[in-house]
């Protein structure tokens, strides 16, 4: 607890059996503020967003939430410290309709909060009553963002949010963090379109082989430097 | 390796030498449930399906030879009779397999529960027919093999039969049917994109197990005399998978040892304790639990550890060079007012569209405008509800998956799909063999040797496809990516169907893919078609674009058509990544 | 016209009765995978409940809690000690409950002896019901089936928890990100399950023969009914027990009871291979 930070990673170190993907990651995350992390793949970045989310145990390192020791607690449990998590894969539930993935972690299960959401990606609230297994596969990111946005977290991980989705709708996507980090919700985004990172990073990491081997908190100079860095 | 497969051998012949013949008597008998479990091994270790009624097959093979040693004839009358005996069971096995596999994939447990009630079944007409099958008190009057008198001989003819047997399953095991087998556990529907009809692989391999059966049951019969209705039932059935798990189901030896080890475990309980079967419960609680591979896998890790290599036999080199099939001439896909619908969701409404020349084929539109949903109406994975679709001007409508691939089309899924379990050299085998590998050389070793043109082209661009130990299931997303797309082109396909092939990849790894293409699609010659939401992509490959909407055709002409035309930037705007 | 209402009262009942024993295998199998061998074992718990409750001099209903305790704690342990570790992987559940029902089945020989038992009739006497005489305590047992599934039905399609076990069966991973806890859920998901079967125990103890080796008469058919009304949903195993308690009933009286059994199974059959999500499947 030496700052002020929502979420903070020491030497976070984990992989998959006796493999190590994610080696000696550490970050501060503090209120209102976007950290991107970005790399080529398999370099552990997903392994890394499950390590922070606790869907894997970490093999070392300390993860905490609010000044709270949240390592090693399974996943609720670093949800109900207010940790939001739309992953990579396996991002909806097929059988449940658009509008039961979006109020599952509610208690009053209207949709009145998705109304600025719904603004934005009419097609959700046409097909609310759909199964989400009949969306498309970019219409599935876009219910994930959606929830993890909608729900009452204060940091939001966001696994690949972009994947498959159209242009126009990633700009919307850009908007929405935007929005919300003006209400001092903080984000860990993974993602490798650098548009989005250049739209809405306040710093960025650049990891490779499942260490950190760049970072930077210029925002101005941040597309370039990274991309420079990833031809490597 | 030879060396070590002796050992077991000597040690069975020498036992009624050391023992007495009461316990190659048991010996015997376990032995035989070992072989009826070998057979469940190849099913549930090797190809993923769990049969549950193997007694179905056992207790035939029993009946069949037990009816022809009645007469006590002489060995031209037997042979006949066991011959029979094993292949009745395996073209009821085959059978059953066809009919189910067909309708159904994957593993889940419905085909368990019907060879369940199957011999289910079996039992109670067994248990009726008291004319052919001498009902409730059994089938009597068996007698022993002509010239095979003493249980020791029948012993040895039964450790011969069970050495043959180990030695063919071990053959076919390292053959490209046992890999194929392999396949179907990891991902059948991958497999059926390569043009193998896999219920008929998995029938086989039910066949196989059906035969080891019968012959079980054929040697049954004279060691035991008699043959009833229990040897048919549920019992033994669940006692024969349990045999298969305690002893290893992924092995070769494992299932006999787990027949062997119970079976001599269960008798020693018996005469010392009334409740002896709860230790045999909690063992095999335990094996579950704590040994999911079976005591087998504790003697094949021992032997790794004590410097045996178990696959002695290294991967072939790539030695037979094939050459690159030549395209007739270019398939033209036409779609006809097809419609899809899901329930009350409306996927398709009318799409009409042909592809009619070469190239490289970009389909863009909106997220939920229905482009993964053509290219699935299209391989058979999603149902046509109205309209048709024409290959080479022939109606191919609602055909199945491995139909589609054996017409010239290879597809790519835009979440990457390979065989995870199965080494990075071996999911690039199954590509190779699709479309290629005839049934007769599914038991030759020499398709492992083939090395089409293409090979070295993508292990030059893709230099992880050369690291071939590497399970496919440990690379990384983008490394899946690649290598399902090498996969889709090693098939050779007329036409490459690609859902979003740059997904989940970076700046340079996009470049890499975007070089890939282009290059492919010109030394193939094959038709691409491409689904893609980066604009730089489309841009650079595409020779024709087709925009879609709300499961219709909106427009298709060239990029520059496409981008001045004033529908597409109403409902996408094309803009740039 | 008597006959008919014979017929269909028994056909009801019949029906009712399986559709009970069935719930709890539907529950564990169909939303946690959980290929439960070991379901009839803990039937036959909650008929020797009822046995203890009948031994000890008490009034039948007290066999009720009794049953649904013993279940809750065994389920507890057996959940605890063998099934959290195998979701997932259905065909090991199904290995490992096998060896629990025979230790089950051990254990209740051991505590009560292999010989039959019986259970007195709790409710004895008969109504007239359109136009029957037919026995009360059957009525009842019928009416307390029909309130139990209505409830459940509606239970489950309304409650947020309902929702949250749809959730978890589809997704698990995304399911704990959501904040759902998981492995406390699966585990009352199952104690649930063999719960039922206690309660059924009970309900039907007085009309069954009771023997430490029951509940192999239950599992066999209970899977069965899963198959043909399709899982997961209470609507299937209804109609799954319909057909499967009807077809029984018919070829049963037609021929005899081994035809009646082996009919079931050819229908069992039919399904698993033509129809293998069932007769009421949603996709």
């Amino acid at each position: 607890m030496t700052s002020g930070a929502l979420l903070e990673l020491r030497s976070l170190t984990g992989g998959y059996g006796e493999i190590t993907v994610v080696e000696d990651i550490s970050l501060e995350l503090e209120a209102g503020k976007v950290t991107c992390i970005t790399g080529r793949n398999g370099v552990g970045k997903t392994t890394l967003a499950r390590l922070i989310t606790g869907s894997l145990k970490p093999s070392a390192g300390i993860i905490t939430l609010f000044g709270h020791d949240v390592t090693g607690l399974p996943a609720h449990e670093h949800r109900s410290a207010g940790l939001g998590y739309a992953p990579q894969e396996g991002i909806v539930f097929d059988g449940l309709t658009v509008k039961e993935n979006l109020t599952l972690h509610q208690t009053d299960r209207s949709l009145s909060r998705y109304s600025g959401l719904f603004g934005m990606f009419p097609r959700l609230k046409e097909r609310h009553g759909q199964r989400a297994g009949t969306l498309s596969g970019g219409e599935k990111k876009i219910l994930s963002f959606c929830r993890a946005l909608a729900e009452d977290t204060s940091v939001v991980i966001l696994d690949e949010p972009t994947e498959g989705v159209q242009p126009e709708n990633i700009a919307l996507m850009a908007k929405s963090i935007i929005e919300a980090k003006k209400l001092g919700r903080s984000f860990v985004i993974i993602e490798q379109n650098l548009t989005l990172v250049e739209a809405v990073a306040d710093d960025a990491l650049l990891v490779d082989h499942g260490r950190c081997v760049y970072s930077t908190t210029n925002r101005a100079t941040l597309r370039r430097d990274l991309s420079a860095r990833m031809q490597i | 390796m030879r060396g070590v497969s002796v050992i077991p051998i000597v040690a069975l012949v020498a036992v009624p030498f050391v023992w007495d013949s009461f316990t190659a008597y048991q010996l015997g008998l376990y032995l035989l449930y070992g072989m009826v479990a070998q057979g469940i091994a190849l099913c549930w270790g090797r190809a993923g399906f769990l049969p549950l009624g193997q007694a179905l097959f056992f207790g035939l093979g029993a009946y069949i030879a037990g009816a022809g040693l009645r007469s006590d004839p002489g060995w031209l009358l037997i042979l006949p009779f066991f011959a029979l005996a094993i292949i009745v069971p395996a073209l009821f096995a085959w059978l059953i397999g066809a009919l189910v596999f067909d309708r159904q994939i994957g593993s889940g447990p419905y085909f368990s529960l019907i060879t369940l009630a199957l011999s289910m079944l079996g039992f109670q007409l067994a248990n009726s027919m008291d004319w052919l099958t001498g009902g409730f008190n059994g089938l009597t009057g068996i007698s022993g093999l002509p010239g095979i008198d003493t249980y020791e001989h029948l012993y040895f003819v039964i450790i011969a039969a069970v050495a043959v047997v180990t030695i063919l399953l071990g053959y076919l095991l390292r053959s490209p049917f046992g890999q194929l087998l392999e396949a179907v556990r990891d991902n059948e529907e991958r497999l059926q994109f390569f043009g193998f009809k896999t219920s008929l692989l998995k029938a086989s391999a039910f066949a196989i197990s059906g035969a080891l059966a019968g012959l079980s049951g054929a040697l049954y019969a004279p060691h035991q005399g008699i043959v009833t209705p229990q040897a048919v039932g549920f019992l033994l059935s669940a006692e024969l998978v349990i045999w298969t798990a305690v002893g290893g189901r992924f092995g070769l030896l494992g299932p006999i040892v787990g027949a062997v080890l119970i079976g001599f475990l269960a008798s020693g309980l018996r005469d010392m304790f009334q409740y002896w079967e709860v230790v045999v419960a909690l063992v095999f609680i335990g094996v579950v639990l704590y040994l999911p591979g079976g005591i087998g896998s504790l003697f094949s890790d021992l032997l790794k550890r004590l410097g045996f290599n178990l696959s002695a036999v290294g991967p072939a080199s790539r030695s037979v060079k094939l050459n690159m099939r030549d395209l007739p001439e270019t398939p033209v896909v036409e779609f006809d007012d097809v419609a899809v619908t899901m329930g009350q969701v409306a996927i398709l409404r009318g799409l009409s569209l042909s592809i009619d020349e070469g190239g490289i084929h970009c389909i863009i539109g909106p997220n939920g405008a229905g482009k993964t949903s053509a290219l699935n109406v299209l391989t058979g994975k999603l149902p046509l509800t109205s309209g048709r679709i024409l290959l080479r001007q022939k109606p191919i409508t609602s055909i199945r998956p491995f139909r589609a691939a054996r017409m010239g089309i290879g597809r790519k899924f835009q979440v990457p799909s390979i065989f995870p379990s199965l080494s990075v050299r071996q999911n690039l085998d199954l590509a190779i063999w699709s479309n290629r590998l005839r049934p007769e050389a599914m038991l030759s070793m020499i398709p492992y040797s083939w090395s089409p043109e293409l090979l070295d082209d993508l292990e030059g661009r893709f230099g992880f496809l050369a690291k071939s130990g590497m399970a496919a299931g440990s690379l990384s997303v983008g490394q899946r990516q690649m290598l399902d797309f090498a996969m889709t082109l090693l098939a050779e396909p007329d036409i490459v169907l690609l859902d979003e092939p740059c997904a989940g990849l970076s700046t340079p790894e996009t470049a890499m893919m975007i070089d890939a293409i282009a290059a492919l699609a010109k030394k193939t010659g094959a038709t691409f078609v491409i689904i893609e939401h980066d604009m730089q992509v489309v841009e650079r490959l595409s020779d024709h674009v087709y925009v879609m909407h709300q499961g219709r055709l909106l427009v298709s002409g060239t990029m520059e058509q496409v981008r001045a035309d004033k529908e597409v930037q109403r409902v996408y705007s094309g803009g740039t990544k | 016209m008597e006959l008919i209402a014979t017929y269909g009262l028994n056909f009801l009942y019949a029906a009712a009765t399986l559709g009970l024993i069935v719930l709890g295998l539907a529950v564990v199998f169909g939303l946690l995978g959980v290929m439960n061998m070991a379901h009839g074992e803990f039937v036959a718990l909650g008929a020797y409940s009822a046995l203890i409750v009948q031994q000890a001099g008490l009034p039948f209903v007290f066999a009720v809690p009794l049953a649904l305790g013993f279940c809750a704690v065994i389920g507890w342990l057996v959940e605890w000690s063998i099934i959290r570790h195998l979701y997932r992987r259905p065909f090991d559940t199904l290995l490992a409950t096998w060896g629990l029902a025979i230790l089950m089945r051990k254990g209740i020989e051991v505590a009560f002896g292999r010989e039959y038992k019986s259970i007195d009739q709790a409710l004895p006497g008969t109504v007239n019901l359109l136009g029957v005489d037919y026995p009360a305590y059957r009525i009842l047992l019928m009416a307390l089936i029909a309130a139990l599934f209505i409830l459940l039905f509606v239970w489950y399609q309304r409650s947020n928890t309902g929702s949250r076990i749809k959730a978890m069966v589809q997704n698990p991973e995304l399911a704990a990100a959501v904040g759902i806890d998981t492995a406390r859920l699966s585990r009352y998901t199952f104690i649930f399950g063999v719960s039922s079967a206690g309660f059924a125990g009970v309900l039907l103890s007085p009309l069954v023969r009771v023997e430490p080796y029951m509940g192999l008469d239950y599992l066999l058919s209970s899977f069965f009914i899963l198959v043909v009304g399709g899982l997961g949903t209470l609507e299937g195993i209804m109609i799954g027990s319909g057909v499967i308690g009807g077809t029984d009933a018919i070829i049963s009286a037609v021929f005899d009871k081994t035809a009646g059994y082996m009919g079931v199974l050819v229908i069992s059959i039919l399904f698993l291979w033509l129809r293998p999500d069932g007769i009421y499947a949603r996709r």
